[in-house]
């Protein structure tokens, strides 16, 4: 597993306690390069510039040999999931690092009493703004 | 070629104070150090904040640069000098005229702006969809099911305000569960805003700054609206 961000030390300890082998990118955070999608670059019209600046992520993303990388960005995984692993062929699995901890998580089911409170809660919210659960 | 009197440069829009045609020691650690250097052809940080101290900003205006380079401040971190790289090259994003953004991003501003999100869906579209996807988590059995699930809108005094990705309403709508399926696990006290809900700031990289400011007065306003103390901000 490697982690892909320079956005801080809450989301790589976060990614170490859903995997058992989290590598880093780069010794130093500040050469862990950006995803070439920053700053807008994702919904704009320069796209060979962007896969051309993702060349370096993608370089580094092989480097660590890792089978899945993690952004805690919707840019930075759009980027690697969607261009950079088709481009440059990662053959990699990217995952937003709250989609990671969703699929590591255990969940205790509610208790009846709770599931009751919540959907007289969720009743009176439709009710309230017109939304009809059997039109759905 | 024209010889520069350097004293006669034009009023500069960036407001670049002219002592930085000094500050820069024209090292080339910027180059080195920015991943968009090559990208385009003339420019890189360092052509480009020499060019703009020596009054020919607006052909860095008008060019690629600012928009090819991703604004990740790895020039600026490493300039030994301390310049302002970063912010001068979104300035330069800044000055240009609207109808020349490239791309989506001030079509999405302007939309947000007028719309609540980016993309423009409407207060109703959302509500049902947000109804539907919650009916859909309280059965979904590929991951565990969540009984009692729902997205709780408007509720006031709740402990988290969370804005969302106009994105993924529109096209990914089932990435949403991931956050969702946490705060189920969690039993946290949660909810969205059913307008103005956009998280996605495009007026921070299209450069307009007033619609920058707007949005985020709209995310503070939806937070003190419903009485929540802590905005989660997923961007």
């Amino acid at each position: 597993m490697a982690f892909g961000d320079h956005c801080g030390e809450m989301s790589r300890w976060i990614t170490a306690q859903c995997c058992e082998n989290m590598v880093e990118m780069v010794d130093n955070p500040v050469d862990n390069l950006c995803c070439g999608a920053g700053g807008g670059a994702w919904a704009g019209p320069y796209a060979k510039e962007r896969i051309d600046f993702g060349k370096w992520k993608a370089d580094q993303i092989k480097a660590t040999g890792a089978e899945m990388v993690v952004a805690a960005c919707h840019n930075c995984r759009d980027q690697i999931k969607k261009s950079l692993t088709k481009e440059f062929d990662l053959g990699i699995e990217t995952k937003y690092v709250w989609e990671l901890v969703s699929d590591s998580l255990v969940i205790k089911p509610w208790t009846k009493t709770e599931i009751t409170k919540a959907r007289k809660k969720r009743n009176a919210q439709f009710v309230r703004d017109g939304v009809d659960l059997e039109e759905l | 070629m024209e010889v520069l009197d350097l004293d006669k440069r034009p009023k500069s829009k960036l407001e670049l104070d002219p002592k930085w045609a000094n500050i820069c020691y024209t090292c080339g650690t910027c180059v080195s150090a920015c991943p968009a250097t090559g990208l385009v052809p003339g420019w890189n940080p360092r052509t480009a904040l020499r060019a703009i101290a020596l009054g020919l900003e607006q052909e860095v205006i008008d060019s690629k640069w600012p928009w090819v380079c991703t604004l990740c401040g790895r020039c600026q971190f490493k300039c030994p000098q301390g310049a302002e790289l970063l912010k001068t090259f979104r300035k330069c994003r800044t000055v240009r005229d609207r109808d020349k953004v490239p791309g989506s991003l001030h079509k999405g501003t302007m939309m947000n702006i007028e719309k609540g999100n980016n993309l423009g869906i409407p207060r109703d579209d959302m509500l049902h969809l947000l109804a539907s996807l919650g009916a859909e988590m309280e059965e979904d059995d590929e991951h565990a099911s969540c009984p009692g699930f729902y997205v709780p809108v408007d509720q006031e005094d709740a402990n988290i305000i969370v804005t969302m990705n106009s994105k993924e309403p529109f096209a990914e709508p089932d990435d949403m569960k991931f956050l969702w399926r946490i705060f189920h696990a969690a039993k946290e006290s949660w909810t969205v805003s059913s307008t103005n809900w956009e998280g996605v700031n495009w007026g921070l990289f299209s450069g307009d700054d007033e619609s920058m400011k707007i949005q985020v007065e709209r995310v503070l306003e939806n937070a003190r609206r419903l009485k929540v103390k802590t905005i989660l901000y997923p961007e």
